[in-house]
């Protein structure tokens, strides 16, 4: 039996049939060739497969398609505009902040939904936002320094330990 | 030499496919008609396989071919290949890709089914009925080695697939003479790579023209096709190996699997591309696992501290068959653990033990980091039993600068100034304030220390006859091409492997450098087996940057020599006179007599006549095969702040400094982002990490809320700092920095707990150090 989804990803409309068991990051991988979409573990525990689902984000892996209808995806695909990448894509391309780039696309929809509601946020609360996602290669230092240079320019909020060199 | 860029922090040209969701990874590979293959693993630890039946899987819609362990044995010429044998007598049990009458550990492949999809094969696994006898199970050491212990194989006498002794000095005088002998037991968890991409085929093997295509998620494409030729019998010229994105490797994309000739054959049987793609939950049955060693030492000093000799036994938890690269991590621990120190006599004997869990094979850090945490480990024990400071005795017994090259008890050592670096590390952690953040923690009560570690390790191994003689049976050169296009563009092939590590970015900055042309004006292509040159080996062993960026660096340096050559004969001038500067020859003082790249290239390709030179041959292109003399040695220290919570054992980090020699430094971002990533998998190896198995031998271990591996909230910020002692006979001075950061980083934490439960006399002899072991010995401390 396959249902059909409606939905709009990345600003277009689209309609594809599936079966029940189809989960979304399957659904836009292979039924919408948005190979952007990484699935890293299909349990929740690694980020890697995290779009922005009406804004918010929510782990691809764990929803069904069927889920989403009606629904607004973005996915790292819809992030840049016309060619020119996206205000945190450029930050995350000055500070090395990816190596493989297989947890990239969670990260950024991650660090796109805290600098949308927090714009200023200090490093433990980068940190902690970003805490859902394994990066197996960074040490996540990288990604850490872009997130809060892609954040407002104005001072973080004081009282972070500092413990750097 | 033009722009600067060797040495330049300069971003990725991996990085915008990256960015944008327009890489291709290996399960984004979806050639016309493939197939998608899974595969049924054994329920058992240990059984023998009664019955296997199929027919209801094969006859289930969608289903396109199913295979067992006796199709597949039938269709290979050899077992699974160990290319890396430092024990040449070790017994070697035979491994077949699917398991043929017996299965040996929990996981091991049974059967493999394509289907339309994933879900669908999936659906027929279901279906396959086997019927299992089991046999009993061991999965530790003891066990494995009771005298009246379950045997895997009945073609051997016993659980011990080989003994290996390295050795160096008079052992027995050493011991004999000391002052001061020291015995400790050290014990290592089952730990993994666990790359984020899991690992991936995609095989179309030709019914008909018998060609074998291969996409495959590896750090050693030549090495793949060499073994599929070996056991599918096909000589290489039909086997072509691809490589998409790789989503980090970490040596566990180095070893050769099973799973890749089962995809062909699936291919083969069912005349369709097959792929094949482990999910999370098999990779910790199916990939291979690593670290699990037992290692007893003990170590002969003198009073004043200096370090006189060490011995003892190391023994390797193998699984129940070999890897690709055997027992060669266990023996590399044991060619290592003299460290940075000058110790004359050396002698560890190694014996590895098969259990019943998945084979043991390649990490990142390959033996080191147990090698460093036991020599780290037996320094600080003896300052402390003499009363002397730690780092006095590292001082004491570092090989110090005027001794390179150095012969330790394997490897000879290039050049490495200990001192400086450990001073380098000193005064970060001095910048850094964490002496007096300890002060005022401690004055407040709290449990807070500083752990130091100070590691070398043998990078850039390539030289073929060290190589050979180590036990592989591989060479170890690189051979690398550079070509300058017509338009002056330049293009480089290289069979090293991109793995998300900066590949491309790292050998377009030493060709760019080379030949005085932009960055964007290179690009480099790889993952290619018809399309670009052999490696030896692959890429790892800390090889890329040192092989491959020296190789490059000779093609390109010729390469520049033939540019001018030609630019000479258009500018009448001669090539002495000329300097290459942005994509720009011109004649030194005289900017304005100057021809462009652009146009030597077109003299090299198109308008030849009376622009070339009458004695060059038109293109412009070298090949450079290089194998080194030597391999390079790359060392550093690192330092850790942590602290613990005395009522539950839990290990904060708060501060992680790494200081650090790898020579000539191509990208510093680059060699930072290696370091910072060997960190996490170090902290993840010291505090988190460790693969189960229960007496039973059933594998506990199965998804990433059980394997846990640090995320942003885990890993401390981590400041790392250079310094350069380029390899004097490396081309370019370049050393390996691959594998740096996890090296010694599990000693520097343990180290670190250690001081901060000092008032508990607590010492961390284990990896991972989990709360409640650490809460155990609190507790035990508090009750003095
Ligand atoms: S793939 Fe969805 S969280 Fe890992
Ligand atoms: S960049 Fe490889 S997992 Fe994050």
């Amino acid at each position: 039996m396959k249902l059909t989804v409606t939905c709009t990803v990345n600003g277009r409309e689209v309609r594809a049939d599936c079966e029940p068991r189809r989960t979304l990051a399957d659904f836009l991988r292979h039924d919408l060739g948005l190979t952007g979409v990484h699935v890293g573990c299909e349990q929740g525990a690694c980020g890697s497969c995290t779009v922005l689902l009406d804004g918010a984000t929510a782990r691809s892996c764990c929803l069904l398609a069927v889920q989403v209808d009606g629904a607004t995806v973005t996915t790292v695909e819809g992030l840049a505009d016309n060619g020119v990448l996206g205000p945190l894509q450029e930050a995350f391309r000055s500070h090395h902040a990816l190596q493989c780039g297989f947890c990239t696309p969670g990260m950024l929809a991650t660090a796109t939904e805290l600098l949308r509601d927090n714009p200023r946020p200090t490093e433990a609360q980068i940190r902690t936002a970003l805490s859902g996602h394994l990066c197996r290669c960074t040490g996540y230092q990288h990604i850490v320094d872009a997130v809060k240079a892609a954040a407002d320019p104005g001072e973080p909020e004081a009282g972070e330990e500092q413990h750097r060199s | 030499m033009g722009e600067k860029l060797i040495g330049a922090r300069m971003t990725r040209t991996e990085d915008v496919r990256l960015l944008t969701g327009r890489a291709q990874f290996v399960d984004d590979v979806r050639p016309p008609g493939v197939l998608e293959a899974a595969v049924l693993r054994s329920t058992a630890p240990h059984a023998r396989i009664v019955r296997i039946d199929t027919a209801a899987a094969a006859a289930h819609p969608g289903v396109f071919a199913v295979v067992t362990g006796a199709d597949v044995r039938a269709v290979v010429r050899a077992p699974q290949p160990v290319i890396w044998r430092p024990d040449p007598d070790a017994r070697i049990p035979p491994a077949y890709p699917l398991a043929v009458d017996r299965v040996l550990y929990e996981g091991q492949a049974v059967a493999a089914v394509a289907a339309t999809d994933r879900a669908t094969a999936e659906d027929a696994l279901e279906l396959i009925k086997v019927e299992y006898e089991p046999l009993p199970a061991v999965t530790t050491l003891d066990q494995a080695l009771a005298p009246d212990a379950p045997r895997l194989h009945r073609e051997l006498p016993d659980n011990v697939a080989g003994r290996m002794v390295v050795a160096k000095g008079d052992v027995a005088t050493a011991f004999a003479e000391a002052d001061v002998v020291l015995r400790q037991s050290f014990r290592f968890a089952r730990q993994m790579g666990a790359p984020l991409e899991t690992r991936g085929v995609v095989a179309t093997w030709d019914p008909f023209t018998s060609r074998l295509d291969l996409w495959l998620s590896t750090q050693a494409p030549n090495l793949a096709r060499e073994l599929l030729g070996e056991v599918l019998g096909l000589s290489v010229d039909m086997i072509r190996v691809r490589t998409p994105d790789v989503g980090g490797g970490f040596g566990n994309k180095f070893d050769f699997y099973g799973e890749e000739v089962v995809a062909a054959i699936l291919s083969r049987v069912s005349g369709r591309p097959v792929k094949l793609v482990e999910d999370r939950r098999e990779s910790f049955v199916a990939t291979v696992q690593s670290r699990e060693q037992h290692i007893d030492v003990e170590l002969a000093a003198r009073l004043d501290g200096t370090i006189t000799g060490l011995r003892g036994t190391l023994h390797g938890v193998l699984g129940a068959t070999l890897s690709t690269i055997g027992m060669s991590p266990c023996w590399t621990a044991a060619a290592s653990m003299t460290g940075p120190y000058d110790i004359p006599a050396y002698e560890m004997n190694v014996v590895g033990v098969l259990t019943n869990k998945p084979p043991y094979g390649s990490y990142r850090g390959f033996g080191l980091p147990k090698a460093n945490f036991v020599h780290e480990h037996l320094v600080e024990m003896l300052a402390r039993h003499l009363g002397l400071d730690a780092h006095a005795v590292r001082r004491k017994n570092f090989i110090p600068p005027s001794a390179f090259p150095y012969v330790s008890p394997v490897f000879v050592f290039d050049s490495g100034r200990y001192e400086e670096c450990l001073d380098m590390c000193l005064r970060a952690v001095q910048r850094a304030g964490w002496p007096s953040f300890v002060s005022a923690a401690r004055a407040r009560g709290e449990a807070v220390g500083i752990g130091y570690s100070f590691h070398n390790e043998v990078t850039g191994f390539a030289p073929s006859r060290i190589a050979n003689q180590s036990g592989l049976q591989n060479a170890g050169f690189d051979e690398e091409v550079v070509r300058i296009d017509s338009t002056g563009h330049v293009t480089v092939r290289t069979g090293l492997s991109a793995m998300g590590q900066g590949l491309h970015t790292a050998l377009a900055q030493v060709a760019a450098h080379c030949l005085g042309v932009p960055l964007e004006h290179v690009t480099v292509v790889s993952g290619d087996t018809e399309a670009c040159p052999y490696t030896g080996y692959g890429t790892a062993a800390s090889r890329a940057a040192a092989v491959g960026g020296a190789a490059v660096l000779n093609a390109a340096t010729r390469l520049r020599a033939k540019v001018l050559r030609v630019a000479g004969h258009l500018l009448e001038v001669s090539p002495d006179d000329l300097v290459i500067d942005d994509g720009v020859v011109s004649v030194v003082g005289v900017p304005e007599a100057a021809v462009t790249l652009a146009r030597v290239g077109d003299a090299a390709y198109r308008r030849i006549n009376g622009l070339l030179p009458e004695d060059e041959l038109p293109t412009l292109e070298e090949r450079e095969v290089y194998d080194p003399s030597n391999v390079a040695t790359a060392y550093g220290c690192t330092a850790v702040l942590a602290s613990v919570d005395v009522e539950t054992g839990v290990v904060t980090l708060s501060g992680y400094l790494i200081a650090h020699d790898c020579g000539t430094v191509i990208n510093p971002s680059i060699v930072d982002g290696q370091l910072h990533g060997g960190a996490a998998q170090a902290i993840g190896g010291a505090l988190f990490e460790q693969i189960v198995h229960d007496g039973s031998g059933h594998a506990l271990t199965r998804s990433f809320s059980d394997y846990l591996m640090p995320m942003a909230t885990e890993v401390p910020p981590i400041g790392v700092e250079h310094m350069v002692t380029p390899a004097d006979h490396v081309p370019g001075g370049f050393k390996g920095a691959g594998e740096a950061g996890v090296v010694g980083g599990g000693a520097a934490i343990a180290h670190a707990v250690a001081d901060a439960l000092s008032d508990f006399g607590v010492t961390v002899t284990s990896l991972p150090i989990t709360p409640p072991s650490l809460l155990a010995a609190i507790r035990k401390g508090a009750g003095r």
